[in-house]
């Protein structure tokens, strides 16, 4: 008898639920050892995370605004993945989103109660648009997406920076130069947390519903996993690309008009806070589930804002960015280690 | 120290009307529309004081010098608790921050930047915490703003720049275009013109306070297009290390930061906070603490620095002779000055106002770039 392992192409569900808590478990610890090496004791700064996240809704409220936008540039990054393109541009569609909505907000006048569906449409739309050029691209050249989304997102941000340092700057004076206050908020949900939070989370069951209990859903799901078998079987994998690739911009947009209209409130260069490109990393976490985006937006959520709350207590950022890193990095090791087995074979009998 | 609310009231009445809370005496006198309650005393050990930093505690600029200033609060007050955070970006997650602050008990939180909105979002939900923003310009119940008439000592060592530069083209290493930048611009070109009048001064913008690598481009990049003088509101040394490798001058900000480009160093706008943090925190625990605005005056916590080494003695003079005038009352922002488009924005005679100066928005003619 031999031993040997073998890479299978999916992993079994507890492989993978158990790879994640043991990844998450030791990159804890080693984050810990090297806080304790640095003199930091690890035990009460662990304490003071909980504490602080879990022991009061301030906490929670502080993770659930973190964990709005990610819900929306996981879920647009997972979207795409179902027909097997790589959205690396929530980014800048994040940007376009909060551009359209923050232009709409600013020159037409209006009651919030039509400006904000406005708005929200407007964002939508801002991001469809900002990947429409890739998402051609790809479905009638064939260029790849993941060069075309990415380059894209640095002419955004570009944009963004120019019109809210230039033509739409308030001179009021902030240190980072902003447009004006935009007229609408998005009204509070609960604390600080704006409806923006509960509206991501029903767009995320949306989604999902629609990729697993219709026609459509499953043909994108069929061409995503085999785009020749698709197109043997007459599905028209073309227009589902299309429109795909322009949901998942989309909902990139929507992500970037919540955040202006219900976080910040005017329209400035670094509004994304990254958000775009950490929403690949909630996409990975999340395996690309629709749903799972949900728990990986969460997981996202409470590090980053543990990250605030590392700095307080004197932490260097540089610090909290590397335990981040590490328990990014500990998780794809461990996804990647949840594909293989240990195969006891026979030798085979002559 | 200038007290605004012995100054003049036009600007103050849009940022009374803004903010919602200030109201306008006979007199310019700002005061809150609550009677000022001042907030209660706290014992020294009782007492936690953050700070948030837009850079690096350790950029030897900006942010130095309010550590500096903190570390000055931690010797007169060695009872009390301090915390603060390094690089906060002008995102959502400054108010995460400050929010932090809060929940940590914090009694006074210093902005050393204008993190505006993100700030005023927690400080109108903690009334009971006494908030600061460096730079600020919307007053709260619980906020008082703080900056430094910069201007004044801009002014002196752009005198001192007009004399050496062969040229007469200055170059400015912006951030953004704020208030800061454009008195920053203005003043050290208007210093600049006194003494040759056809100098000008090219901008570049870099959309940044701290970042060495934009702001070296940004100095060689004037300097490629001719300037022999450099000048910006930069937190670190950067395009100082360029002009000294290219056999430019530069003028700095922040600290005495000589040793970069010591042949290149012709004076920084040297600044210094800590009689004015140790003197508000001092009044927080005494509980005599109201909102106040406040501007450092020029020798008061803002100033040139000392001359560098290849500033001929016939620029120092000159200069230093304009710095008395102003230290004796005299303001040199009197008309007639025009904009960058030729406009007369100030008529001849009248003088700026401090708040003109503070809030200033507009370039004067000779600006290029911004």
């Amino acid at each position: 008898m031999s031993v040997r392992v073998q890479r299978f192409p999916s992993a079994p569900p507890s492989a993978a639920l158990a790879a994640r808590v043991v990844a998450i478990v030791l990159a804890l610890l080693v984050a810990g050892i090297i806080l304790a090496g640095t003199g930091a004791s690890p035990l009460k700064l662990a304490g003071q995370v909980i504490k602080a996240t879990f022991g009061s809704s301030f906490g929670l409220e502080d993770v659930g605004l973190l964990v709005t936008p990610l819900i929306l540039t996981g879920l647009s990054v997972a979207v795409a993945q179902r027909i097997g393109a790589w959205n690396i541009g929530g980014e800048g569609q994040f940007y376009a989103g909060a551009f359209a909505a923050t232009g709409v907000a600013l020159f037409i006048p209006g009651p919030s109660i039509v400006m904000l569906p406005l708005m929200f449409v407007a964002g939508a739309i801002g991001g469809a648009l900002w990947i429409l050029i890739p998402t051609l691209a790809r479905a009638y050249a064939d260029v790849n997406e993941l060069i075309t989304t990415l380059l894209l997102n640095f002419v955004a941000t570009l944009l963004v920076y120019w019109v809210a340092t230039g033509p739409w700057l308030d001179p009021g004076g902030q240190a980072l130069a902003t447009t004006a206050r935009l007229p609408h908020d998005i009204p509070e949900f609960w604390g600080i947390v704006h409806w923006g939070f509960p509206l991501a989370v029903v767009i995320t069951i949306l989604v999902a519903a629609v990729l697993a209990f219709t026609r459509w859903g499953y043909e994108v799901r069929i061409a995503g996993s085999n785009p020749q078998a698709a197109k043997y079987a007459g599905m028209p994998f073309r227009r589902h690309l299309i429109l795909v690739m322009l949901l998942s911009g989309a909902i990139a947009g929507i992500a970037g008009m919540f955040e202006v209209a219900g976080t910040v409130h005017r329209l400035q260069g670094g509004i994304s806070n990254n958000f775009g490109y950490l929403g690949i990393m909630v996409a990975v976490l999340a395996r690309g589930s629709a749903l799972g985006v949900l728990a990986g937006a969460a997981l996202m959520g409470i590090i980053l804002n543990s990250g605030i709350i590392l700095q307080t207590q004197g932490l260097n950022v540089s610090t909290v960015l590397a335990i981040t890193g590490l328990i990014l990095f500990f998780t794809a090791i461990g996804d990647e280690l949840a594909h293989y087995r240990i195969i006891r074979t026979e030798p085979a009998k002559a | 120290m200038i007290d605004l609310r012995n100054l003049s009231r036009r600007g103050f009445l849009n940022m009374g009307a803004a903010a919602g809370t200030s109201l306008l005496l006979p007199g310019g006198l700002i005061r809150p529309a609550r009677a000022a309650e001042p907030l209660a005393a706290v014992a020294e050990e009782n007492a936690v004081i953050a700070f948030g930093h837009t850079g690096p505690v350790t950029d030897e600029g900006w942010t130095w010098s309010h550590d500096q200033g903190m570390k000055a609060v931690q010797e007169a007050f060695p009872k009390l608790k301090t915390l603060f955070v390094e690089s906060i970006p002008y995102s959502a997650d400054a108010t995460r921050t400050y929010r932090q602050f809060v929940s940590e008990g914090a009694n006074m939180v210093f902005a050393t930047s204008n993190y505006g909105d993100f700030l005023y979002d927690v400080a109108k939900r903690s009334p009971e915490v006494a908030f600061y923003e460096c730079d600020g310009r919307n007053p709260l119940e619980n906020l008082s703003t703080y900056y430094l008439s910069h201007w004044y000592p801009t002014y002196v060592t752009g005198v001192a720049a007009g004399l050496m530069s062969k040229t007469g083209k200055l170059g400015y290493v912006a951030s953004f275009p704020v208030p800061s930048v454009f008195s920053g611009t203005n003043a050290f070109l208007m210093g600049a013109r006194s003494v040759n009048p056809n100098a000008t001064i090219q901008v570049v913008v870099i959309n940044s306070w701290f970042d060495p690598q934009a702001a070296t481009q940004a100095g060689t990049a004037l300097l490629d297009n001719g300037c022999d003088l450099l000048f910006g509101i930069m937190d670190e040394a950067g395009y100082l290390q360029v002009a000294e490798q290219r056999g430019a001058k530069a003028v700095m900000w922040n600290t005495d930061i000589r040793r970069y480009g010591p042949k290149a160093y012709v004076s920084s706008i040297v600044i210094d906070f800590k009689k004015y943090y140790v003197e508000q925190v001092r009044l927080r625990l005494e509980g005599k603490w109201t909102p106040s605005q406040t501007l450092l005056a020029m020798g008061a916590g803002v100033d040139r620095d000392a001359w560098g080494e290849t500033v001929p003695e016939e620029a120092r003079k000159q200069a230093d002779a304009i710095r008395e005038k102003i230290l004796g009352g005299w303001s040199p922002f009197t008309g007639e000055i025009k904009d960058s488009k030729g406009n007369v924005k100030v008529a001849a005679g009248q003088t700026m106002t401090e708040e003109e100066l503070y809030n200033w928005d507009w370039s004067i003619e000779g600006v290029v770039g911004l």
